[in-house]
């Protein structure tokens, strides 16, 4: 019964030229067990997933399928050895049936030919084993998300999958579904296939899990037992003993009137937001795992994503139904991803520095929106060329600085930043957040969004922690540590300072 | 030899950016290089009287192909042009020939076109349904109509003055004069180069087709530029039904058919992406030029239409196939 089915062993992932993902990585996984995968933002639990999947082949390390060394060069090869993974955007065709997806890439024949009979026969064993009360023919697009997620399952069990790895499959799931999934994987585990379980939440893997890894920094830091293991000890180990400090930088008193007042605001998946206040001056961070619903908090603010809500911007209710909306009443927004929603990368910098300010105008004047863009790509101390140059030939720090010009030359008030350091170099990063700083000291207000906590704690004037959608706890950095509201991002526990 | 601009010593830097000019623009030197060798072919070619017949075949496509040169710079495509060519140069007949002046009918019809695109543009942004499908079921619908007109019948009788608006020839300079219709032609590609080039508006179609998000979410009205676009493209087919009709002195239900497809061959050889974002008026002059130059030196040489159509693909191919090159040394693909 306590036999390894996977065994790993230094398992890791460079990215040249110097981009370590995955540093050292540890872990046996027994027949029968859930074993949880627990770890921060970044702490390399996808390289992790993607390299045990074959989706990735590792720079070094040795794994074991039932004791037999093997290395992956595709997916298909870990299927095949009977590891299976299942993805939290699941992998399934929505236009297929139930039964054609089961057996996608592996289809039973006969002479030659798709033998629907042994599909549809081997689909209705393998739906039986998962609980499903769904027909194999049945459109996967007609299912609801739990019931595609048991389709994701079967479809492991028609690969004779020993190991089936499960990446968050509660991010999508109620109350009631994740228990029918629970039930399911349990009754798996019992036939002896093993799960390896990735999930942010403790709860969880208090209810599921027999033995947990936690992942930090590219390593592989302890196996712990659940069941003996109080949830102190777990959060210190993805937290890390010896965290360096950052050092927080003076900040002036805030003490410009309010800005922006969201009475609530409610959207899609679960977005519910409750009294959250924004002074004049103000830098405000918004920290949260992954889906906390920061990103989406912040396209609701800006009028690109539909909302309800009760806010006021300057004392007058605020009402955004697009982009153009929040734009005319002062806000501007850095988004998540400046290459897909920041930016025109064929076109120059001047172009896009300029895109919002010359909305309204009849002529565009080159020569205008030129001498508009350079004192202020001056003062963000951009480094490129000329400002024809095209964007895409700029760094990512550079662009960053284009994308915040946009908002600077059209004068926005309130700025909205959504993982503004992300791909930016330590020097790109102290650049943004001077600036930043600069913004708020000349009246500027600004929520800025990032999964690093070092870089808010740094530079904000208050954090709120946004957990599931709500924003459940908020801090004055100045008076609490690192650690504390690192706690709360993971548990969930509410806090008002 | 593009790549590395940034790093290049000044010396250096003139000089690559002479070669970046030359690849933004080889429709240009194939242009010029196709013209020579229809030059060295033909003695006839180069006569005054050739090159203004030039432009006067090359017009009715080439002020479609402006309007779908603004289509296609939003990624999106129209395939309804070559039906509402043919649907407005009847409109325009049906008028004339029941007595309505010049002025008036030329108007209804251009409203008309615009109307037809903005239609297509509306479906397309609001639905958000592709363009494609939506302007497929206008060349379908819009030809039915032209039909539904006349029951099918060509209309004939138009006033003479009506046909002066295609062939007055205009003196340029001593010795070479142009058809009033290849001027319309030229005078078009101006103001369209001018409205991408100097408005807002032009702005705005190149940062929707390069990035329709980040043009979203920087405030600029895309539903509202798709919907324009559209009708651009459906005045320009009014404008080209309307010198077809002017030209042919007759309102024909069967004319422009295929249209759609050498206007959007002559976008695309301009150096216009179907994706969107990136090209312009410029290179859709040149192309439409140079498909007609094409055809022009098969008629002068004697060699059938079945050549041309041979050759004029394989052209087409051999051009995209060089900026797609380009493309990827330039490490954009």
């Amino acid at each position: 019964m306590m036999e390894d089915v996977l065994s790993i062993e230094r398992l890791s992932k460079r990215f040249p030229p110097n981009i370590v993902a995955l540093a050292d990585a540890n872990i046996s996984v027994r027949k029968g067990e859930v074993h949880c995968l627990l770890g921060a933002n970044g702490a390399g639990k996808s390289t992790f997933l993607k390299l045990i999947a074959g989706a990735l082949s590792p720079s070094g390390g040795e794994m074991r399928v039932d004791g037999r060394k093997v290395s992956f060069r595709a997916p298909a090869e870990a299927a095949t050895a009977g590891i299976s993974m299942i993805y939290q955007e699941l992998d399934l065709v929505p236009q297929l049936t139930v039964a054609e997806n089961l057996f996608l890439g592996h289809p039973p024949q006969r002479f030659g030919f798709l033998d629907k009979r042994t599909r549809r026969n081997r689909a209705k064993e393998a739906l039986a084993r998962v609980g499903a009360t769904f027909s194999p023919e049945d459109r996967v697009g007609s299912l609801s998300i739990a019931n595609q997620q048991l389709t994701a399952i079967a479809r492991s069990l028609t690969r004779d999958a020993k190991v089936i790895i499960m990446d968050e499959p509660s991010a999508a799931l109620n109350e009631t579904e994740l228990k029918a999934v629970f039930r399911v994987i349990r009754e798996l585990t019992a036939q002896g296939v093993a799960i390896l379980y990735v999930s942010h939440r403790l709860g969880e893997l208090r209810e599921i899990g027999d033995r947990v890894t936690v992942l930090r920094g590219g390593q592989t830091i302890e196996t712990f037992d659940v069941a003996g293991t109080p949830d102190s000890a777990l959060v210190e180990a993805i937290l890390g003993r010896n965290r360096t400090l950052v050092e927080r930088r003076p900040r002036p008193p805030v003490t410009g009137d309010v800005v922006l007042k969201v009475d609530r605001l409610t959207a899609a998946q679960g977005l519910d937001i409750r009294d959250f206040e924004l002074r004049r001056g103000e830098i405000s961070g918004l920290t949260g795992l992954n889906g906390s619903g920061r990103t989406s908090f912040l396209k609701a603010l800006f009028g690109a994503e539909v909302s309800e809500a009760k806010m006021s911007l300057n004392g007058r209710p605020y009402r955004p139904k697009a982009p153009r909306d929040a734009i005319r009443a002062g806000l501007g927004l850095v988004p998540e991803n400046r290459k897909t929603e920041g930016l025109i990368l064929d076109a120059p910098i001047y172009r896009n520095a300029t895109l919002p300010a010359m909305q309204g105008n009849f002529l565009a004047r080159h020569g205008e929106l030129k001498a508009k863009t350079v004192p202020v790509l001056r003062q963000l101390s951009t480094k490129y060329g000329a400002p024809e140059q095209k964007v895409i030939q700029l760094s990512g720090g550079n662009q960053q600085k284009v994308v915040l010009a946009k908002w600077i030359i059209k004068g926005a008030s309130l700025l909205l930043l959504d993982e503004p350091s992300r791909g930016l170099d330590i020097g790109a990063k102290a650049d943004l957040y001077r600036l930043v700083e600069e913004l708020a000291a000349n009246g500027a207000a600004v929520i800025v969004a990032s999964s690093e906590l070092e870089e808010l704690y740094a530079a904000c004037d208050t954090i709120w922690v946004f957990h599931e959608g709500r924003n459940i706890a908020r801090f004055d950095p100045a008076t609490t540590d690192q650690d504390t509201i690192l706690k709360h991002q993971i548990l969930g526990e509410h806090h008002h300072d | 030899m593009t790549d590395t601009v940034t790093g290049a010593p000044p010396m250096q830097r003139s000089g690559r950016r002479l070669i970046d000019l030359a690849i933004e623009y080889n429709f240009i030197f194939i242009f010029l290089v196709v013209v020579a060798i229809a030059a060295i072919l033909s003695p006839n070619f180069m006569t005054p009287t050739n090159i203004a017949n030039l432009f006067q075949q090359a017009a009715v496509v080439g002020v479609v192909a402006i309007g779908m040169t603004f289509v296609i710079l939003t990624g999106n495509i129209d395939l309804s042009v070559g039906s509402v060519v043919a649907l407005c140069g009847m409109l325009v007949a049906v008028l004339l020939a029941g007595g309505m002046p010049i002025l008036p009918a030329i108007a209804i019809t251009i409203l008309t076109g615009a109307a037809a695109g903005a239609t297509i543009g509306l479906i397309t942004a609001l639905a958000e349904v592709p363009s494609f499908i939506v302007s497929l079921a206008g060349l379908v619908s819009f030809r039915g109509v032209t039909y539904l007109l006349t029951d099918g019948v060509p209309v004939s009788g138009l006033p003479p003055s009506f046909g002066a608006i295609s062939s007055t020839m205009i003196p340029l300079f001593p010795g070479a004069q142009i058809s009033s219709m290849g001027l319309i032609f030229i005078v078009l590609c101006i103001a369209a180069g001018a409205l991408l080039r100097f408005t807002v508006f032009g702005e705005s179609v190149y940062a929707t087709g390069g990035n329709a998000e980040a043009a979203r979410l920087s405030g600029l009205p895309t539903k509202r530029i798709l919907v324009l676009v559209f009708t651009v493209s459906g005045i320009m087919s009014a404008l080209g039904g309307i010198l077809l009709t002017s030209r042919l002195r007759i309102g024909q239900p069967t004319a422009a058919q295929g249209l759609e497809l050498d206007a959007i061959a002559a976008v695309v050889l301009g150096g216009t992406s179907l994706f969107g974002g990136r090209g312009g008026v410029l290179g859709t002059f040149f192309a439409v030029m140079l498909l007609q130059v094409l055809r022009n030196i098969f008629n002068l040489l004697g060699l059938g239409s079945f050549y041309q159509m041979t050759v004029t693909g394989l052209i087409i191919v051999a051009a995209i196939l060089l900026n797609r090159f380009i493309d990827i040394r330039r490490g954009r693909a």
